[in-house]
């Protein structure tokens, strides 16, 4: 069974972990797309997830890649951003 | 180089390498992930696996693997691709017209029998050394071989159509022979590296599959 692996991978170093931790495939939406420089972002994460095992191409593909997509904090977020008071 | 083992890589950008690694170890043969150019110096054969050839040409060319496969078949040592490895190895593409290494007189054209619900599984049949051999054939969105050049040798048909082939030192499959047990296809690719490597007087030591 295939491990295809998702949900908050944010730069290259993510997706390297995550194969090295055993997933077959990685798969980057948001990650990429709220990225400031989505394009280059996406190159340098399919460069290292083929490369995860290979430190220098990881350092070298994680260079200038601008800003990251923005973490939310659990306790700042609103109240009605909240999952557990939607639905009834 | 030690040359204990047979030594064979699978060129691991993406794609099915890691099911080819394993089909190998169980012939008796070390297998090595591919991942640079300079790592073919160390392995007498390669395996160019099944997965998403557009892909797969990007991060060949990103990588300089071009230039470096090409002198790789130059020096007589084997390649074996399956479904897209084939696809990179052929003279002609198409659906759509596409670069490939044009080192097998072979023209393909790429998804032929559809879309995923068009892959299929049957029972075959490949001819090996004169001898006709049953052979469990998996095609997952598969290409067709729609040409092939005078000397290439067909191995195997589905149908009226080529669907395994070789010229010379190049191996190729539009099946995936690693998604099932039986060893046969990779037995003979192993045989082929053994008897290169002993023209090459590179001391290739024979595996399982050539005694």
């Amino acid at each position: 069974m295939p491990n295809f692996s998702a949900g908050g991978i944010a730069t290259p170093a993510d997706a390297a972990l995550m194969m090295q931790l055993g997933a077959e495939a990685v798969f980057v939406g948001s990650g990429i797309f709220k990225s400031s420089d989505p394009a280059k972002r996406a190159k340098a994460i399919v460069q290292a997830t083929t490369h995860f095992k290979d430190p220098a191409v990881l350092v070298r593909v994680s260079e200038d890649l601008g800003e990251a997509m923005a973490g939310i904090e659990t306790s700042k977020l609103a109240e009605k951003d909240l999952m557990q008071t939607r639905g009834w | 180089m030690a040359t204990d083992v047979v030594r064979i890589g699978v060129l691991a950008l993406q794609g099915d390498f890691d099911r080819h690694a394993k089909a190998l170890a169980r012939c008796g043969v070390e297998a090595v992930e591919v991942r640079k150019p300079e790592q073919l110096a160390d392995v007498d054969g390669l395996i160019m696996p099944g997965g998403e050839s557009t892909t797969l040409l990007k991060l060949m060319h990103e990588w300089g693997f071009v230039g470096a496969l090409q002198q790789f078949h130059a020096e007589g040592r084997p390649l074996f691709g399956t479904c897209a490895g084939l696809i990179l190895l052929a003279r002609d593409v198409e659906n759509p017209r596409q670069f490939a290494l044009g080192l097998i007189d072979v023209g393909v054209e790429r998804n032929a029998y559809g879309r995923q619900r068009e892959s299929f599984e049957t029972q075959g049949s490949v001819t090996l050394d004169g001898r006709a051999t049953p052979v469990e054939m998996v095609f997952i969105r598969a290409p067709r071989i729609r040409r092939v050049g005078a000397g290439v040798e067909t191995l195997a048909r589905h149908g009226d159509e080529p669907v395994m082939a070789r010229q010379g030192s190049v191996l190729v499959a539009t099946f995936h022979p690693e998604l099932t047990d039986d060893p046969t296809v990779h037995q003979y690719f192993c045989s082929m590296v053994v008897r290169a490597g002993a023209r090459r007087g590179a001391g290739v030591p024979p595996c399982e599959a050539s005694l």
